[in-house]
């Protein structure tokens, strides 16, 4: 993965290096030696870092949205008062199971109109049930050098 | 020119830096990233409460460091949080009541006890048919030394009564909504245990606010849910206590269930103890190897029993062979195991690990379904590539 990844970036990198980094190339032997050593560690560089700016900028918010649908409005109400939307997300239930967790979370305050009840369940159930993908989670940010300060 | 040498001399030490970072990070795939300041690339089951994974990768050293442990809450953290204005009262089936300031608590004696504390829905996201809950994946676990004063000692304090069967936490998280609180309880008999602590330090260091500072009780070998995080209060029962967290969650059924099957809370008792497991931190599932030497490695445990074996198979379970066990040890703590597996021929492998505890306990093939998915413990397994 990471090996494609590299190789994918540094190519990339390569063909911004002259214009962006750094000017026309002279013929004095000590830059074309400091030149081609400074492409080397920029590649490598680039190789590294720019897998994490792709991170940075696909970087989401801090809250996800539930999926659109006639009651999407009413159940981020009803239920990201209390809890965001991944705990959502990440379930995969059949219909009677969120029957059970619908009527659980009304029990514990989430605010459902009798008439929205039956609607909320088949949103849910036919948006998170047994045969959808498993949801992919995000991660959170690395701390540089982690791996070092790992006694604590 | 001094700007020329100035921007390599720039580019070598950025190279340097980034070259530090973890080398698992480099292997992220493209995914979205969350910034939890003090936590260290987690997996984000949810923001909001915090609850964070640990990779599987993470399970190569035998303390956790606190920034890749995992994070389990079940309400919002406190909100407000001052040390030198919080107190632990004991009360209930006492003889006297008392009330313990930070520093009051620090007098007692500190013990130490190294414990890998393991969420009871760790693997919840495995189990077949799913159930609700948060998705834990392999990573809801870890081990780290925890100190404080052990709580009998607080409890001898205030003079537990004949009557006192059970010990009860109430922690300071806050509850939203009509949610019952986070109340849950733990026989006498566990509470006066010697290795039972009211925790107020981590891997040395004092708790971080996820993990319950100022302190959290620690039950060793129990369940995560049995050492309540930001502990306030400590209430001895006549018996165990009643609301939702310990009458309806965490418990298993009293004899096994079809999957899918509903269970009778009447049929039912309280999770205590974890089950044995292993679990494999590398190859990583989906990786490729080359032909040759391959180093199988990973952790396993077993609540308040020993592990005594971990065997790995690399024919999907047809033969099985001893890993080593790591030397680090403590009775409530995972040990580190590894195997060197000579991969001959090019071709996709099934990889699998296997633990056995004092107990004569075995991890299973398949794990025992239940309604919540607690405890699962199936033999782990990845898939590895060697071409």
């Amino acid at each position: 993965m990471w090996d494609k990844s590299e190789t994918r970036f540094s190519s990339d990198a390569g063909q911004q290096v002259p214009d962006r980094a750094f000017g026309p190339v002279r013929n004095d032997r000590f830059y074309k030696i400091s030149w081609l050593w400074a492409v080397g560690v920029l590649v490598w560089t680039l190789g590294i870092t720019l897998p994490f700016s792709m991170h940075a900028q696909k970087s989401e918010s801090l809250t996800a949205e539930l999926p659109a649908g006639p009651m999407q409005a009413k159940a981020t109400t009803a239920c990201t008062e209390c809890h965001e939307a991944r705990i959502i997300l990440q379930q995969r239930l059949s219909k009677a199971a969120w029957t059970k967790e619908v009527d659980k979370m009304i029990k514990w305050g989430a605010v459902v109109d009798a008439a929205d009840r039956d609607g909320l369940i088949d949103y849910l159930s036919t948006n998170f049930s047994a045969d959808k993908p498993a949801y992919e989670p995000p991660r959170s940010a690395p701390i540089k050098g982690g791996e070092r300060n790992s006694s604590k | 020119m001094n700007s020329r040498r100035d921007f390599l001399r720039q580019m070598s030490a950025t190279a340097l830096a980034i070259g530090a970072v973890p080398p698992l990070l480099r292997a992220l795939p493209q995914e979205q990233i969350i910034d939890i300041p003090g936590e260290d690339g987690l997996i984000v089951r949810s923001f909001r409460f915090v609850d964070l994974e640990s990779p599987v990768q993470y399970f190569d050293t035998w303390l956790t460091p606190v920034p890749r442990f995992f994070v389990r809450n079940h309400m919002h953290e406190p909100s407000e949080l001052d040390a030198s204005d919080w107190r632990l009262t004991v009360g209930g089936e006492v003889e006297k009541p008392v009330t313990l300031s930070l520093a009051e608590l620090s007098k007692l004696e500190t013990h130490s006890v190294v414990n890998t504390l393991e969420c009871a829905g760790n693997g919840r996201g495995l189990q077949r048919p799913q159930v609700p809950g948060v998705q834990w994946g392999k990573g809801a676990v870890g081990t780290a030394r925890f100190s404080g004063p052990r709580l009998r000692d607080v409890l001898q304090r205030a003079g537990v009564k004949t009557t006192g069967k059970h010990v009860m936490f109430r922690g300071l998280d806050e509850v939203p909504g009509k949610v019952p609180p986070f109340i849950r309880s733990i026989p006498i008999e566990k509470a006066l245990d010697g290795d039972t602590l009211i925790a107020t330090q981590m891997n040395g260091s004092p708790l971080t606010k996820h993990h319950g500072f100022p302190a959290r009780a620690l039950v060793p070998g129990w369940i995560g849910a049995a050492s309540c995080k930001w502990l306030t209060e400590v209430k001895v029962l006549e018996a165990e206590f009643v609301g939702n967290f310990m009458s309806s969650g965490y418990r298993l059924p009293n004899q096994p269930v079809k999957p899918g099957e509903a269970v009778k809370p009447e049929d039912t008792h309280p999770v205590t103890a974890l089950s044995v497991k292993s679990v494999i931190a590398g190859p990583f599932d989906g990786s490729n190897a080359k032909a040759g030497r391959v180093i199988v490695h990973g952790a396993a445990w077993a609540g308040e029993a020993d592990i005594v074996k971990v065997e790995v198979s690399t024919d999907a379970g047809a033969s099985w062979s001893p890993a080593k066990l790591g030397r680090e040890r403590a009775h409530y703590a995972w040990r580190l195991w590894s195997f060197d597996w000579k991969a001959g021929k090019g071709g996709d492998y099934v990889v699998q690990s296997r633990a056995t505890d004092s107990q004569g306990r075995t991890q299973p093939a398949s794990a025992v379904w239940n309604p919540s998915g607690y405890l699962y413990n199936a033999v782990d397994q990845v898939k590895v590539h060697v071409g």
